[in-house]
């Protein structure tokens, strides 16, 4: 058993995928059309080709309890899940220059610095450096 | 403040209070990443910051979640894979990285990534192959 995908919910499918690929700078790996407009979409990091896939899932717009899920997080500031990068500090400055918006600006927390910005698509999200 | 802030505030005051101890264990993992390649053992990383090698893996693993060895062997095969991407050899990727024998990096490599060290440069490879062809 091996981990190959984790699952982002998103509120709308194109912009994440524009969000994800053209900001963040991840790879766009599937994009298979679904029933109903909806489509899989998986992204791989550049570093990692062959790595875990992120699939953008359509789920607040579908199921319920994943935008309450959803919401009660971003109200709460807490972050869906976090990415590893080399240099907070530098992608902090790279991302706030491309216009995300941050709510944790780049802090230091024992071994590790992070930060949380908004994906613009119903999440926060961390980046995370070990120092 | 939102709810996450202030929670990391509470952990931070909580877990992460000491400084001296957070210099030592960042000064050591920083100094196993600028010489992963070298002979690196606790007595060498303990005399570093002049701390006993057993309370060394104390605060090591605490802050960090791992030994300075488990950490030592996830930099070296990241540095490998970048050399196997190169194209040396699997024995001379094996010793440039630091590892003394070619028996524990290959078994080290499988454990880590799920390839051996060959399978994982011939797939390195294909994949340049078809960039380049497409």
């Amino acid at each position: 058993m091996k981990v190959t995908l984790i699952s982002i919910p998103v509120l709308n499918q194109e912009k994440a995928l524009q969000f994800y690929t053209e900001t963040l700078g991840f790879i766009k790996k599937k994009d298979m059309p679904l029933e109903g407009g909806n489509r899989w979409i998986t992204l791989v990091s550049k570093e990692a080709p062959d790595g875990i896939e992120i699939l953008l899932e359509p789920a607040p717009l579908h199921f319920e309890p994943s935008k309450v899920y959803q919401e009660a997080l971003m109200e709460k500031g807490i972050p869906y899940t976090q990415f590893d990068v080399d240099d907070v500090d530098g992608e902090y400055e790279r991302l706030v220059a491309l216009g995300v918006e941050f709510s944790v600006k780049p802090t230091v927390m024992g071994t590790f610095k992070f930060a949380v910005f908004n994906d613009t698509c119903g999440n926060n999200m961390q980046i995370v450096e070990m120092l | 403040m939102t709810f996450y802030q202030s929670e990391i505030q509470r952990i931070k005051t909580a877990c992460f209070s000491n400084e001296k101890q957070l210099e030592t264990v960042i000064g050591v993992k920083n100094y196993i990443k600028a010489n992963y390649e070298r002979d690196l053992n606790l007595d060498v990383l303990s005399h570093l910051k002049f701390v006993s090698k057993y309370h060394l893996l104390r605060l090591f693993k605490k802050y960090y979640g791992m030994t300075p060895r488990q950490y030592l062997i996830d930099v070296r095969i990241e540095k490998s894979k970048e050399q196997l991407q190169q194209q040396l050899s699997v024995t001379e990727t094996c010793f440039a990285v630091g590892f003394e024998s070619l028996g524990s990096f290959s078994s080290l490599f499988k454990a880590k990534t799920g390839k051996s060290p060959s399978e994982y440069q011939k797939e390195q490879l294909s994949r340049s192959n078809s960039i380049l062809k497409s």
